[in-house]
C-alpha cells in the first residue's frame, strides 16, 4: 500500500475534525443532529471566496501567493470575515427557526427536520447564487515536496494540518479552561439547573452556534483551498461528519477531532484498496460499526 | 386534442399516485409511528432496482435479468426494501430518535453509491431499460394503455389506503398509537416499543420498495439520478402538505405537490433561458425547503390534515 | 450580612406571592392561586400529601414551571417575569431535588459557575467561603462531582446556592434520597444557614423532622394554602395533621 495515503487521509481527517467539532458542540448543547451543519462549511467557502475576491478587486497585491502556499493575503484576510460572517448565518438561522420551535417545546424529530427544510435551502440558495461549477481561490499551482517515507505534500495541505492542529487546542483550552467553556459543558449536562445556577442558557446557545459556524466555515475554507469549491461541499461531507461525532462520542471535542482522523485515514485508505468511487460508503460502514458496537463513541458519555 | 390531453392528464395522474404510495409509507413510520427518514430515496431505489432486474428479459451485459412477471417483480421489491428497512431500524431505533435519522441519509448515500458502482447488477449511470410495463399489448393505443395504467395505480393506492386505515384501527395501531402518547405507560402494559416501532418501520419501508417498483414498471426504465436526495425531500414535502399521521391527507399531499412540482418546472423550460435553467431549478428547490420550515413553524399539523400529529410531543411530567 | 446587590425595601416579606397560578402546560395549572409571605429570618416548611403541587410552586417561584397569573417578589421586587438565570441576581436561590448538581463537573467547576454572577473580585473569597463552611468539599476540589456520595451532593448543592450569599434560599426535598442520619446532618445544616439571616423555604415530605427546625408551616391542598400555622402547633395537633396529611402515618418520617 502506497503510504501516500496516510498524509491524504490526514488531510482529509482533518477537515472532517474541524467539521465534526461543530457538530458535536451543537449537538450536546441544542440536542439535535443538524443536518443543517454541512451547508455551514459550503457557506463559510463560499463567503470567504467572496470577500477574498473583493479584497483582490480592492487592492491586487493581496492575491500575489505568499511563498510557497498558492494563496495571497487576500484569503486569511477573507477567512477572518468570513467566519464572523457564517457564524452570523447560524445565528440568523436560529433566530427565525429553530429558537422558534424550541420556545414551543417542539420535539427533538421536528428539530432535526427543519434543519433538514433548512440545509435544502441553503445548499440550493448557492447553488441559485454561484451555480454548480466548481469555483477556486486561486489559480496558482503547487508542487508537492516530500517528505521522506514516500510521503509527499503541498505546502498548502501542511498549513492546513498546521491551523488544524492550533484551532483544535484552542477549542479545548476555550471549553476546558474559560468560564464559557465551563458554562457549556454544565449547558450540556444539564440546561435546567444551569439556568438555576445562573448561566444564560440562551447566551451560550448563541455562542456554540457561532463557535460550531466559525470551525464549519475554516473546514469549508481549507477544502476549498485543497479540493474546489462547489455548492454540495458541506453536504457531501454531512455523513462524515455525523460519522465522526458519532464515534468520538457526542460532546467529547478531543473524540470528534481523532474521530475525523480516522475517518479520513480509512477513507484514504479505501480509495487505495476498493476505489475512489466507495470512498463515500466508508462513513457509513463506520457509522454502522460505532452503532453496533459502541453507540456512545469512543468518548462519550453512557446515555 | 383533447384525448391527448386525456391521456396526459392520465399520465400526470399515475406518476403522482406513485409517489402517493411512497407518501403513505411514510405515514406509517412518520405519522404514525414518530420515525424520521431521511432516506425515502434509498428504499424507492431498492425496490425499482430489485424489481428492474427481477422482471426484466435476460441481459447479456448485467447479471439478472429473470424475466419473471411484474407481480413477483412488486413484491421483490417491497421485500428488499422491506429488508433494508429492518436492518437500519434494528440498528437504530432502540438509540437515540436522531441516530435513526443520520443513519437513514446514509443509507440513502451508499445506496446510490451501489446503483452507480455495482455496474454488472444494476447497469451503473445509465441504469435499467426495457423493464416491462403492464398492459404492454395496449401500447398502441396510448389512451388505453395510458387509463389501464392510471386504473392499476389507483387501484394500488385503494388497496393500500384501505390495508393501512385497518391497520390504524387495528389492536397493533392501537399500541402503536399508544407508545407515540405515552412510551412509559405503553411500557408498563407489556408493549415492547422498540418492536412495535421496527414493525412499522419496515412495513413503511417495504411500501416505499413498492412504490419504487411500480413506478419503474410504469416509466419502463430507471436509473441512478431518480432517486436523489432531492426524491425524499419531495416525499417529505407531500406528506407536510397533507398532514402527517393521516392517510388521506398524504395521498391528496402528494398529487398536490407533484402537481405544483410539475406545474412549476413546466414553467421554467417554457419560460426561462436555457443557460439559466439549472439556477432557476435551484431556485425551485429553496421553496421547497423554506415551504418545509415555514409549515413546520406556522402550521404544524400540515396544511389539510386534520388529525393529531407529533409535533408537540411534550414528555409527561410529574407534576 | 447580606450582599449589597439585594436591597430590601425595609419592612417588606423576604419572599411573596400573590395569586401565584402555575403549571407545565398552559392549559393545566397545578398551583391555583397562592398568597404566600415569608418574613426575612424564617425557616418555613412546605408540606402536603402527594400532588397538592409543592414542588410545582417553588419551581415557578425559582422560573422553572411557567407561571400563569400572580407576581412573586423578594424582598418588595417584583421578580415575576424575569428568567432563571436572573432570579439567583435577584437573591433567590434554588436547590431542585433531583439532579441539583453538575455530575460531569468537578467540585471546583460547580462552585465556579455558581460564582460566575458575582463581580470578579468576589469569587475567590465566596468559593474560599463555601469550602470553609463545608469543609468535605474542600478534601477534594478536583474530584468530578458525579462521584460524591448522597449526602456529599446535597452539600454541593446547598453551597452552589449560597455562593451568593442569597437572601432567600428554597429547597425542593432535600431529604429525598438520604439516609437518616444523613438527614439529621442536612437539616442541623439548613437551621445553622437560618440563623446566619438567610431565610429558608423548604418543601419536605419528611414531616415531622421538617417541622422540628421549622419555625412555621404551611400545609398545600390541591395547589391551595390548606392551612397556615406555627411548626410546634401542628405538631401538636394530631387531627390536624391527619387531615391534611393523609393518615396519621404521614408523621413518621417514611419515604421510600
Amino acid at each position: 500500500m502506497n503510504p501516500q495515503f496516510i498524509m491524504d487521509g490526514l488531510v482529509a481527517g482533518a477537515m472532517i475534525g474541524l467539521g465534526a467539532i461543530g457538530v458535536t458542540l451543537t449537538y450536546s448543547i441544542l440536542r439535535f443532529a443538524n443536518f443543517a451543519h454541512g451547508e455551514f462549511l459550503s457557506w463559510g467557502a463560499y463567503l470567504a471566496l467572496t470577500v477574498s475576491g473583493g479584497l483582490g478587486f480592492l487592492a491586487t497585491g493581496l492575491t500575489r501567493p505568499i511563498a510557497p502556499f498558492s494563496f495571497g493575503w487576500s484569503l486569511p484576510f477573507a477567512l477572518v470575515i468570513a467566519i464572523f460572517l457564517t457564524g452570523l448565518l447560524a445565528l440568523a438561522l436560529d433566530a427565525v427557526l429553530f429558537a422558534r420551535l424550541r420556545s414551543r417545546g417542539s420535539a427533538v424529530i421536528i428539530l432535526v427536520m427543519a434543519s433538514f427544510g433548512a440545509s435544502l435551502a441553503l445548499r440550493s440558495l448557492l447553488e441559485f447564487l454561484f451555480t454548480s461549477k466548481p469555483a477556486y481561490y486561486t489559480k496558482a499551482l503547487q508542487i508537492a515536496v516530500r517528505l521522506g517515507g514516500g510521503v509527499r505534500a503541498t505546502p498548502d495541505q501542511l498549513l492546513s494540518l498546521g491551523v488544524t492542529v492550533v484551532v483544535v487546542v484552542v477549542i479545548h483550552l476555550l471549553l476546558t479552561r474559560t468560564e464559557i467553556g465551563r458554562s457549556m459543558r454544565a449547558v450540556s449536562e444539564n440546561p435546567a439547573l444551569a439556568g438555576i445556577a445562573g448561566i444564560d442558557v440562551r447566551r451560550v446557545i448563541r455562542f456554540v452556534w457561532f463557535i460550531g459556524a466559525g470551525l464549519a466555515c475554516i473546514a469549508g475554507t481549507m477544502t476549498g483551498l485543497l479540493v474546489q469549491i462547489r455548492p454540495y461541499l458541506g453536504h457531501d461531507l454531512l455523513l462524515p461528519l455525523f460519522s465522526a461525532a458519532i464515534l468520538g462520542g457526542i460532546g467529547s471535542v478531543p473524540g470528534a477531532m481523532i474521530a475525523g482522523l480516522i475517518v479520513g485515514l480509512s477513507e484514504a485508505g479505501a480509495v487505495q484498496l476498493v476505489g475512489a468511487e466507495w470512498r463515500s460508503a466508508v462513513s457509513f460502514v463506520i457509522l454502522v460499526l460505532v452503532l453496533l458496537l459502541r453507540p456512545r463513541g469512543l468518548f462519550g458519555r453512557a446515555a | 386534442m383533447s384525448l391527448d390531453l386525456i391521456s396526459y392528464a392520465a399520465f400526470f395522474l399515475t406518476m403522482a399516485l406513485t409517489y402517493a404510495v411512497m407518501c403513505l409509507g411514510l405515514n406509517i413510520q412518520w405519522g404514525q409511528t414518530g420515525l424520521f427518514n431521511v432516506g425515502i430515496a434509498a428504499f424507492v431505489a431498492i425496490g425499482a432496482y430489485a424489481s428492474a432486474i427481477l422482471t426484466t428479459p435476460d441481459a447479456p451485459d448485467r447479471l439478472g435479468g429473470f424475466d419473471l412477471p411484474i407481480a413477483v417483480g412488486w413484491l421483490g421489491g417491497a421485500l428488499a426494501a422491506g429488508l433494508a428497512a429492518w436492518f437500519v431500524g434494528a440498528l437504530t431505533i432502540r438509540l437515540r430518535a436522531d441516530y435513526l435519522a443520520i443513519a437513514t441519509f446514509g443509507v440513502a448515500v451508499s445506496v446510490q453509491l451501489c446503483v452507480l458502482n455495482i455496474q454488472p447488477l444494476t447497469g451503473g449511470a445509465f441504469g435499467i431499460g426495457f423493464i416491462p410495463r403492464p398492459f404492454n399489448s395496449l401500447a398502441g393505443d396510448p389512451l388505453a394503455f395510458g387509463l389501464a395504467n392510471l386504473a392499476l395505480m389507483a387501484g394500488l393506492v385503494l388497496v393500500l389506503y384501505l390495508a393501512l386505515q385497518h391497520l390504524a384501527k387495528s389492536p397493533w395501531g392501537r399500541v402503536l398509537r399508544a407508545i407515540r402518547e405515552d412510551e412509559v405507560a405503553a411500557q408498563a402494559l407489556g408493549k415492547r416499543p422498540v418492536r412495535f416501532r421496527l414493525q412499522a418501520f419496515t412495513i413503511g419501508g417495504a411500501i416505499m420498495g413498492l412504490a419504487g417498483a411500480a413506478q419503474g414498471h410504469f416509466i419502463g426504465f430507471i436509473a441512478p439520478d431518480n432517486y436523489l436526495p432531492i426524491l425524499t425531500f419531495q416525499v417529505w414535502a407531500m406528506l407536510i402538505v397533507g398532514g402527517s399521521g393521516n392517510n388521506r391527507g398524504a395521498i391528496i399531499g402528494a398529487i398536490l405537490v407533484w402537481g405544483i412540482w410539475a406545474l412549476s418546472a413546466a414553467a421554467v423550460s417554457a419560460f426561462v433561458p436555457p443557460e439559466q435553467q439549472a439556477r432557476a431549478a435551484a431556485l425551485q428547490i429553496v421553496m421547497i425547503g423554506v415551504g418545509l420550515c415555514l409549515i413546520l413553524l406556522l402550521r404544524p399539523r400540515g396544511l389539510i390534515g386534520e388529525s393529531r400529529s407529533l409535533l408537540s410531543t411534550r414528555k409527561s411530567r410529574k407534576p | 450580612m447580606n450582599g449589597a446587590s439585594h436591597i430590601a425595601t425595609a419592612g417588606a416579606p423576604a419572599l411573596e406571592t400573590r395569586g401565584l397560578v402555575a403549571g407545565y402546560e398552559p392549559d393545566l395549572s397545578i398551583v391555583r392561586g397562592v398568597d404566600l409571605s415569608v418574613a426575612s429570618g424564617e425557616l418555613l416548611v412546605l408540606l402536603g400529601p402527594n400532588g397538592a403541587g409543592k414542588s410545582t410552586l417553588v419551581k415557578a417561584i425559582a422560573g422553572v414551571v411557567p407561571i400563569h397569573a400572580g407576581t412573586v417578589s423578594i424582598g418588595g421586587r417584583e421578580i415575576t417575569a424575569l428568567p432563571a438565570h436572573r432570579k439567583i441576581g435577584e437573591g433567590l436561590a434554588f436547590v431542585p431535588q433531583t439532579e441539583n448538581i453538575f455530575a460531569t463537573l468537578s467540585i471546583q467547576e460547580n462552585l465556579q459557575i455558581a460564582a460566575a454572577i458575582l463581580p470578579k473580585t468576589r469569587r475567590a473569597e465566596r468559593i474560599a467561603a463555601m469550602y470553609a463552611q463545608f469543609p468535605d468539599l474542600a478534601v477534594k476540589p478536583a474530584r468530578l462531582a458525579g462521584s460524591l456520595s448522597g449526602g456529599q451532593r446535597q452539600m454541593l448543592a446547598i453551597a452552589r446556592a449560597l455562593m451568593v450569599d442569597p437572601p432567600v434560599l428554597i429547597l425542593d426535598e432535600p431529604s429525598a434520597g438520604l439516609s437518616p442520619k444523613i438527614v439529621a446532618d442536612v437539616f442541623a445544616m439548613l437551621t445553622d444557614i437560618n440563623r446566619t439571616g438567610v431565610t429558608v423555604v423548604l418543601v419536605e415530605q419528611n414531616v415531622k423532622a421538617a417541622l422540628a427546625i421549622a419555625s412555621r408551616a404551611i400545609i398545600l391542598v390541591e395547589g391551595r394554602i390548606g392551612h397556615e400555622g406555627a411548626a410546634q402547633d401542628l405538631l401538636d395537633d394530631p387531627i390536624l395533621a391527619r387531615l391534611y396529611l393523609g393518615t396519621g402515618q404521614a408523621m413518621e418520617a417514611k419515604r421510600p
